[in-house]
């Protein structure tokens, strides 16, 4: 029982991780990012390449794979979504440029690491074993880090300047222009720092599960889940739905062992019937 | 004159907040009745319990007698009780013609499946409502407006766009939320001008507005709502007597009474 | 868009003679008989987004229809392999099944909107994956093989449709088949469209609650559309499983369901034809860059990022726009 908790809060601290970043996009721009799970991917790339293979620190490689993913989501918001956003007569369109998007880069990342499953070494060897619980020290190496960061993206956006700027701009768009708040730039920061946050967790889940081009759209797909459970576009909802998500997952990998893809199909079937009785989620704006 | 709308005993609490408490009133027929109120006061829950966008927790609103409270908005629409909405709530990208077209829903005779074939009765209804939405477009001055598209008409004219959708319906009483908000002088007059005609179409109409000295002109009675309870009932020069609502009003920084 | 009445007819009857006559002589004349696959593959993907087109007409965004070809598919072929009934008989019932399936799960989600019904409907079509995996009926991952050809259809003794396995070129008589149901199809959404139901259905889309305020019974509103949609989805699932004889659990996946999407997008969310002729671009050029190779995928998606960027609203705003300027 208790590694089953421990696990799932090891898998949940990363799932809400990327379930920040996918809800932060959503806040400021109402895009739905499809391509998530293709940056999270391309993330676990950059840190197999510069760690796996050309030997680098560890902290260098994910220090790579959030600014190279900071960077390309910068440029995507600039030269993509504001020019669709701009104009588009119908709010879906910027759904469909990210499914476009998420195409694209499932190419990209075909062509440049091609098809193969990738790991590398592991950061700390050795297993944590006591009071019932065994986890091997990189899980909660990797675990603590994600908690690290979740604590700090949260605390960025409660106290800094840009973090106001970007809630300002999340609650009401055209009454944070009023006040001054520079949309174009925030949004830009906020998608920056969206995919940013799907490279690191990209670069920490690779030291222990690998990375291989087609997982993109799965992760995807348990980005969506997290985010419905926990409401779009609410930090909180984010958090609570990757640990949900990660609870479920571990608790029903345990129980549901023999049936493989059943424990999925429990849990989306739990999800819609919940999403039928609340349908914002747990503490999600309505309507987003 | 006999009643039209009755409320009695409305109650709606959200968790531990109760924004309408045992609010009771009625609107005769013909009448303009108005509710008024600080901010916070209620005013909007009120209105969308008497619209049936939301259910009351206790208490119950009817229309001629008949209990409408707790149906479905477009059941609510089909008795006869129609609402328009405070901010810019129109089909934004149909000409405006076609938004009033549409809004004539109710009174199609003709079944869905008519209308996808196309049967004589779908023709009639078609060629009715584009000579009803022509009338009143001309009524309420948008008939020149009528082929532009309604998100590019300017602020004044799509109130009254807003008030030309409820119209189409045919409503037994037309409840209007803030018509006057954000209106200049000559706006609101003009708005003003366009209710009184309303009424002397026969309509009987209820509205919660926070310009009291458009209010103050255009109403034969006023309900005034104080944290959720009603605190005054009357003719305007009644209301503009009563030291309760002087209070009221006086309590809040930004309102004036318009006396 | 306002043709006048000879105009529209006279673009109904060329389509017509393209797609029935052209089409086949061209194809018989070229021996380019692999084209008959390819174009068959285009009509019945553009009916499954011509769903898809109808739920973006009332506001919703679809990404479930794969879920609903895969019914489809499933439906048509259990009752041909385990009932023996004749496939003309289980095209309506595959469609039906599908349009009633869909009430059930519409009444619960179509009360959510914006992203919130997106991602739904996508894990929609995960769940329709994994339960084709995991009920004894659909057989598994190994699926439903050697479906026979459609057999003859008489009505009264009377042969309207002969057994395709008796024809030398069923290529075409699928092509046929296919074209003549997207026609229907279309034609049916065309006066969806353009009747009041249309106006009811974009003033759906644009404003729920004012659409309420005025009467308008929302809910069952939007299940009919609903439905409708899956019924698109369930026949061309059907007719893919006849044609393909054999239908999977990764027959329709995600990956399909966002296409489906996409269609409608290039072809223009605000044109009825728009699903068709997106999906015939994207289908085409999908084919066309076969050739290059390991490149194919990064092109195609370049070459639809392009093409969102110069024409957001759709390659039949071309038309929008040109008409304007001349």
């Amino acid at each position: 029982m208790e590694q089953v908790i421990a696990n799932g809060l090891y898998l949940g601290a990363q799932y809400a991780l990327i379930a920040l970043g996918l809800t932060l996009i959503f806040a400021l721009m109402n895009v739905l990012n499809f391509a998530h799970g293709q940056m999270y991917v391309l993330g676990g790339f950059i840190t197999y390449t510069i760690y796996g293979q050309l030997g680098l620190p560890f902290v260098v490689a994910l220090l790579a794979s959030g600014v190279t993913l900071a960077v390309i989501g910068a440029l995507m918001e600039k030269f993509l979504f504001r020019t669709v956003i701009r104009r588009s007569h119908r709010e879906e369109s910027t759904m469909l440029l990210a499914a476009a998007t998420a195409f694209f880069f499932d190419a990209v990342i075909l062509l440049l690491f091609g098809e193969k499953q990738r790991g590398v070494p592991k950061i700390v060897k050795g297993v944590f074993n006591d009071a019932g619980i065994i986890m091997p020290y990189d899980r909660l190496v990797v675990g603590a880090l994600a908690i690290i960061f979740i604590a700090a993206f949260v605390l960025y956006m409660q106290y800094s300047r840009v973090g106001r700027a970007m809630r300002a701009l999340a609650q009401d768009r055209v009454a944070a222009q009023l006040m001054g708040v520079r949309v174009d730039r925030y949004s830009m920061i906020g998608f920056a720092m969206g995919a940013m946050l799907a490279g690191v967790v990209g670069g920490l889940l690779v030291t222990i599960t690998g990375v291989n081009s087609g997982i993109g759209g799965p992760i995807s797909i348990k980005a969506f889940l997290m985010v419905m459970i926990g409401g779009a576009g609410v930090v909180g909802g984010a958090i609570a739905g990757g640990f949900i998500l990660g609870m479920m997952e571990s608790v029903g990998l345990t129980v549901l062992r023999e049936y493989g893809d059943v424990t999925y199909l429990v849990i989306f079937a739990a999800l819609m019937v919940f999403l039928s009785v609340r349908p914002n989620g747990l503490m999600g704006k309505p309507w987003g | 004159m006999a009643e039209m709308l009755e409320v009695s005993g409305l109650t709606k609490r959200f968790g531990g907040l109760v924004a309408v408490n045992n609010v009771s009133f009625s609107v005769r027929e013909k009448e303009i009745l108005s509710v008024i109120g600080p901010n916070g006061a209620g005013k909007s829950t009120l209105f969308k319990l008497i619209s049936s966008f939301l259910k009351p927790t206790t208490g119950e609103v009817r229309l001629k007698g008949e209990r409408i409270s707790g149906l479905a908005p477009h059941i609510a629409a089909r008795r006869g009780v129609v609402r328009t909405f405070q901010e810019t709530t129109i089909f934004r990208n149909m000409s405006v013609r076609d938004n009033v077209i549409i809004a004539h829903h109710l009174r199609s005779k003709a079944s869905l499946f008519g209308f996808f074939l196309g049967t004589g009765a779908a023709k009639t209804d078609e060629a009715a409502f584009g000579q009803s939405a022509d009338e009143i477009l001309t009524l309420l001055g948008l008939s020149s407006l009528s082929n532009e598209t309604a998100r590019n008409l300017p602020h004044g004219h799509l109130r009254a766009l807003g008030i030309a959708i409820g119209l189409a319906t045919n409503p037994s009483i037309l409840l209007l939320d803030e018509p006057f908000a954000g209106m200049n002088h000559d706006e609101t007059m003009r708005m003003v001008e366009m209710v009184r005609r309303l009424r002397e179409r026969g309509l009987t109409i209820l509205l919660v507005e926070h310009d009291m000295p458009a209010v103050m002109k255009i109403s034969d009675r006023l309900v005034v709502l104080n944290f959720g309870q009603k605190i005054a009932e009357g003719t305007p020069s009644e209301i503009q007597a009563d030291e309760k609502v002087i209070e009221a009003y006086l309590g809040s920084e930004d309102e004036a009474i318009g006396l | 868009m306002t043709l006048n009445r000879n105009t529209r007819i006279a673009a109904v009857v060329a389509f017509l003679a393209i797609v029935f006559v052209a089409v086949p002589a061209a194809i018989s004349s070229s021996g380019r008989f692999d084209l008959y696959y390819t174009l068959t593959s285009v009509a019945l993907l553009s009916i499954a987004s011509a769903g898809v087109w109808l739920t973006f007409y009332i506001g919703r965004i679809n990404i479930g229809q794969g879920a609903y070809a895969l019914m489809g598919g499933y439906v048509s072929a259990i009752l041909v392999m385990n009932h023996g009934w004749s496939f003309w008989l289980t095209l309506p019932v595959a469609g039906l099944f599908c349009a009633a399936a869909s009430v059930l799960i519409g009444l619960p989600i179509l009360r959510l909107r914006g992203v919130y019904f997106a991602m739904v409907t996508l894990v929609l079509t995960e769940v329709a994956r994994l339960l084709a995996l995991a009920l004894p009926i659909t057989n598994g991952a190994k699926g439903i093989v050697s479906i026979p050809l459609p057999g003859a259809l008489s009505v009264f003794g009377v042969t309207l449709i002969p057994d395709f396995a008796t024809l030398q070129n069923s290529r075409l008589a699928f092509y046929l088949l296919a074209v003549t149901v997207m026609v229907v199809c279309f034609a049916v959404m065309y006066r969806l469209v353009n009747s009041r139901i249309g106006k009811l259905c974009q003033s759906l889309q644009q404003n729920e609650e004012l659409a309420s305020s005025i009467g308008v019974n929302i809910a069952y509103l939007r299940v009919i559309a609903y439905a409708v949609s899956s019924f698109f989805g369930g026949v061309s699932g059907a007719i893919f499983a006849a044609i393909s004889q054999s239908i999977y659990p990764s027959s329709f996946t995600v990956t399909d369901s966002v296409n489906f999407m996409l269609n409608c997008f290039l072809g223009g969310l605000g044109y009825v034809f728009g699903p068709m002729l997106g999906t015939l671009v994207l289908y085409f050029g999908w084919d066309l860059l076969f050739q290059t190779g390991q490149f194919q995928l990064l092109i195609y998606s370049g070459l639809m990022i392009v093409l969102m960027l110069v024409l957001p609203n759709g390659l039949l705003s071309l038309a929008e726009m040109t008409r304007k300027k001349g």
